[in-house]
C-alpha cells in the first residue's frame, strides 16, 4: 500500500505524511547520539563517535563536530556523506554574508538558510532529503549564545538542552531532568559526558569514542569554539570518573 | 539642476534606511534616486525577513559591495554617498564616507565634491572626538558660511538631519545667514 | 655679398658692448614690455606650450612644470602675514620639499643677505604656479624696484610694484605665463598694502589671498577664524594652521613652513620648519586632526 507514496518525496500518503522524510528521520536514530547543553556562559556539544578502529586515523576524520563560522560550530547525526554537503554550503552561506555585511552571519539566520536548502529536498520531485540532522551552537549579538536543531525536513527550533541520533529519548529525557538554569559551562561539560555514558553502549567512555566541543567567551569577551584533544576529553572524563579503569586499548570494531 | 535651470530647490537627498540609518547622496541625476531606492528597499528587506536591523557598518559594507558590483557592470552608478547612524545598542555613532567607486571609510567627519576642499580644513582644526550635538550645529555653520563665501556657485541652502540614539530627525538651519569674506 | 662682408667687417668687440636696442632700454626709466624672447615658430604660442606641458590632459608631455603650492597673506593690525609651503612638484613627482616660495623683492634696500633677527626693509613676493616664470618675473620686478628707489630717493609703494608685474603679465597674456603672486608691504604712503597679481593680468589689492592648489584648504582655516584686530601671536598662529591645514590635504604642498611677518620697519622672518613635528604637536596638544587615528 504504501510503495505508493513513499517512492517519492512531493507526495503525501492519504494519512497526510512523507514517507521519504520519515525514512531520513529513522536512518538519523541509527546515528551516533549527539547532544548540546546551552549553559549561561557557554555552550557544549557533544557526540558519540560509531566508528572506532584501530585502524582508523583518529585525529584526521572528525565525524561528528564541524566549525561552520568564527562564531558557530554544529553536532551531525546521519549520512555523513549528506552531512558533508550541508556544510559545506553552511560555510559558503556564511562567508557569503560576513563578504557582503563584513560581519558574522546571525546564527538564526544561517540555520535558516540551510533549513531552507534541506525543505527544498522535500517539496522538488525526483531528490532524496538529506539523511541529516544537526544541532548548532553559537553566539551572535543579539541572542547571544544559542543553540538549534534540524532535522531532515528543514524544520529547526532553539533549546536550552537537546539530543540527536540513537537513544535520543532517553538522552533527552536525562537531559530534561538534569538540566539547571544559570549552570555553568563547566557544569554542562560535566552533565554531557554523564548522558553520554548513560545512553552509549560501552559502560566506559574514551576519547575515541566521543567528541567535544565548545563555545565560549574569553576573559577579555572574545568568542572562542574549540573542538577538544584527545587529552582534553580524556582528562574530562578522569574528572567525572567515567574513564576506563584498563588503559589497554579495546579490539578494534564497528559498530 | 538641469542645465542652466534650478528645478527644485529644496530637494531631499537623504534615505532613512532604518530607524537609526541615515544615507546622503549625490551624483548622476537619475542614478542618485535610483541607486538610493534600491538600498533602501533592499535593507528595509533585510529588516522584515529577519526581524532585526542591519547595523551602520553592515549597511555600509553592503553598499560598498553594490557599488562595486555595480562599477564592473554596463552601467555603473555614478553616486557618492555619506551614511551615518548610531547604534541603539552601544549608543555608538558611525559615519561612512563612499564614492561611485565603491570606497568605503569610516571617518569622523566627511564631505563629497568641492565642498571637500573648503570644509576638510576646518572640520581639521575645529572637530574632536567628544563634540556635542550644540557644537557640532557650529561646526556645520562655520562650514556653510564657508560655502557661502568662496564656492562661485550660489547654492540654495543645506538640508540638516541629526541621527541620535533616538533615531533620525531634521532640524531648523538658518541658510539666510550671511557671510562674507574679510 | 655686401652684407656677408658687412658681417665680418664690423670691429671684433662690438659682442662685449651692448646693442644699440639694449642701450635703448637701458637709459628707458618706465619698464620695457617688449617680447625679448625666442618663440617657437608656431601659430599659438599658448596652446603649443599647453600641448607641451598639460601634465593632466597628457601624462607623457615633454615638459613637466614646477605646479603646485599653497602660498597666504593676510593684513591684519599689525602688518602682514605672509606664509607659505616650500613642495614643488613636478606632475606626480615632488621635485623638492625646501622651496623658498616667499623671494624678497627691492634688493637695495635688503642691505646684506646675512641672517638677522632686524626687520629688513622691502616688499616681500610669493611664488604660486610655474616656478621658473615666479623667480624670474620677481626678479626683474626687483630690479624695477630698485631702479625706482635710486630715480625716486624713495621706496616703491606696493600698488606700483604690483601695477609693474600686473602690467608685464598682462602683456604676456596668452602665451603661457603661469604664475599667482602676491605682494606685500608696509609703506608710509600706503600703510599694510597687499596685492593680488596673476598670469592673467589681474590685479587686485585685498585684505586675504590664498594662492594655489591648497588655496581652499587654507582659506577654510582662515576665513573662519580671521579678525583683523588679531594680535601678533594669533596672527602668526593663524597662518602656520592655515598652511598646514593644506599641506595635510593638499598632495602638491608639503615640506616646511616658511612663515614672515611684514611691518613697518621692514620684514621679519619667522622660520622655515618641517611640517611634520608641527602637525603631530598640533594633533596631539590641541585635538585636531581627529581623522588621523588608527581608532576607526
Amino acid at each position: 500500500m504504501s510503495r505508493r507514496y513513499d517512492s517519492r518525496t512531493t507526495i503525501f500518503s492519504p494519512e497526510g505524511r512523507l514517507y521519504q522524510v520519515e525514512y531520513a528521520l529513522e536512518a538519523i536514530s541509527h546515528a551516533g547520539t549527539a547532544l548540546g547543553i546551552l549553559a549561561k556562559d557557554g555552550i557544549v556539544l557533544a557526540a558519540e563517535r560509531k566508528v572506532t578502529s584501530k585502524l582508523l586515523e583518529q585525529d584526521t576524520s572528525a565525524e561528528k563536530l564541524y566549525t561552520i563560522n568564527d562564531n558557530m560550530i554544529c553536532a551531525v547525526a546521519g549520512m555523513n556523506a549528506d552531512a558533508n554537503i550541508l556544510i559545506n554550503y553552511a560555510r559558503q552561506n556564511a562567508q557569503r554574508y560576513l563578504i557582503t555585511y563584513n560581519e558574522d552571519i546571525p546564527c538564526e539566520q544561517l540555520v535558516r538558510r540551510l533549513c531552507d536548502l534541506k525543505q527544498g529536498y522535500t517539496q522538488h520531485g525526483g531528490l532524496r532529503p538529506f539523511g541529516v540532522s544537526f544541532i548548532y551552537a553559537g553566539w551572535d549579538h543579539l541572542r547571544q549564545f544559542q543553540l538549534y536543531q534540524s532535522n531532515p525536513s528543514g524544520n529547526y527550533g532553539g533549546w536550552k538542552a537537546t539530543s540527536v541520533g540513537a537513544n535520543n529519548a532517553s538522552a533527552q529525557s536525562l537531559l530534561k531532568q538534569d538540566y539547571k538554569e544559570d549552570q555553568t559551562l563547566q557544569e554542562a561539560c560535566a552533565m554531557a559526558v554523564k548522558v553520554l555514558s548513560k545512553t552509549m553502549d560501552s559502560t566506559k567512555l574514551s576519547s575515541e569514542k566521543i567528541e567535544f566541543a565548545t563555545v565560549g567567551k574569553t576573559q577579555d569577551g572574545k568568542i572562542y569554539h574549540h573542538l577538544w584533544t584527545a587529552d582534553e576529553i580524556d582528562a574530562l572524563l578522569r574528572d567525572q570518573g567515567l574513564a576506563k579503569v584498563d588503559d589497554e586499548p579495546e579490539a578494534g570494531d564497528i559498530k | 539642476m538641469r542645465g542652466p535651470t534650478i528645478i527644485k530647490a529644496e530637494d531631499d537627498k537623504t534615505r532613512s534606511l532604518n530607524k537609526h540609518t541615515l544615507m546622503a547622496f549625490s551624483g548622476e541625476a537619475g542614478d542618485t534616486i535610483q541607486f538610493a531606492d534600491y538600498i533602501q528597499a533592499n535593507v528595509q528587506l533585510y529588516t522584515m525577513r529577519n526581524d532585526t536591523e542591519l547595523s551602520t557598518p553592515a549597511v555600509g559594507n553592503f553598499i560598498r559591495g553594490e557599488l562595486a558590483r555595480s562599477l564592473r557592470s554596463r552601467s555603473p552608478y555614478t553616486v557618492n554617498l555619506l551614511l551615518g547612524g548610531v547604534d541603539p545598542a552601544t549608543e555608538k555613532p558611525h559615519l561612512y564616507w563612499i564614492d561611485y567607486l565603491a570606497s568605503l571609510a569610516p571617518v569622523p567627519y566627511a564631505a563629497h565634491g568641492y565642498a571637500q576642499y573648503y570644509c576638510l580644513s576646518l572640520l581639521d582644526k575645529h572637530h574632536n572626538p567628544n563634540i556635542s550635538l550644540e557644537e557640532g550645529m557650529k561646526l556645520l555653520e562655520m562650514c556653510t558660511d564657508e560655502l557661502k563665501r568662496r564656492l562661485p556657485i550660489d547654492y540654495k541652502g543645506v538640508l540638516v538631519k541629526v541621527v541620535t540614539k533616538d533615531g533620525v530627525k531634521e532640524v531648523d538651519f538658518d541658510n539666510d545667514r550671511i557671510a562674507r569674506a574679510a | 655679398m655686401d652684407k656677408l662682408v658687412a658681417q665680418y667687417s664690423r670691429p671684433q668687440h662690438q659682442n662685449e658692448f651692448y646693442s644699440e636696442q639694449e642701450q635703448q632700454d637701458l637709459t628707458e626709466s618706465v619698464p620695457p614690455l617688449s617680447l625679448k624672447f625666442a618663440l617657437p615658430p608656431v601659430d599659438n604660442h599658448a596652446s603649443f606650450l599647453r600641448a607641451m606641458t598639460d601634465d593632466l590632459a597628457n601624462p607623457s608631455c615633454p615638459i613637466k612644470l614646477a605646479h603646485g603650492t599653497t602660498t597666504l597673506a593676510f593684513r591684519f593690525q599689525g602688518g602682514i602675514i605672509v606664509c607659505t609651503d616650500s613642495r614643488a612638484t613636478a606632475g606626480n613627482w615632488i621635485a623638492s620639499q625646501t622651496v623658498k616660495k616667499v623671494i624678497p623683492v627691492s634688493r637695495l634696500s635688503r642691505g646684506e643677505d646675512k641672517p638677522t633677527n632686524e626687520p629688513t626693509p622691502g616688499l616681500l613676493g610669493t611664488m604660486a604656479g610655474g616656478a621658473a616664470d615666479c623667480q624670474y618675473w620677481l626678479r626683474y620686478l626687483s630690479q624695477q624696484c630698485t631702479l625706482h628707489e635710486i630715480r625716486h630717493k624713495r621706496r616703491i609703494t606696493v600698488a606700483a610694484a604690483s601695477k609693474i608685474l600686473a602690467n608685464l603679465t598682462y602683456a604676456y597674456k596668452g602665451y603661457g605665463l603661469s604664475m599667482g603672486t602676491m605682494l606685500a608691504g608696509v609703506t608710509p604712503q600706503e600703510g599694510p598694502a597687499l596685492y593680488y597679481i596673476d598670469s592673467d593680468g589681474t590685479r587686485l589689492p585685498g585684505n586675504l589671498f590664498c594662492v594655489g592648489s591648497g588655496q581652499t584648504f587654507a582659506y577654510g582655516v582662515l576665513d573662519a577664524n580671521y579678525k583683523y584686530e588679531m594680535s601678533e601671536e594669533e596672527a602668526l598662529a593663524l597662518g602656520r594652521r592655515a598652511i598646514l591645514a593644506a599641506m595635510h590635504r593638499d598632495a602638491y604642498s608639503g615640506g616646511f613652513i616658511n612663515l614672515y611677518h611684514v611691518k613697518e620697519e621692514g620684514w621679519v622672518h619667522h622660520g622655515f620648519d618641517d611640517m611634520n613635528p608641527i602637525f603631530w604637536k598640533t594633533k596631539l596638544d590641541n585635538g585636531e586632526f581627529s581623522n588621523v587615528t588608527s581608532a576607526l
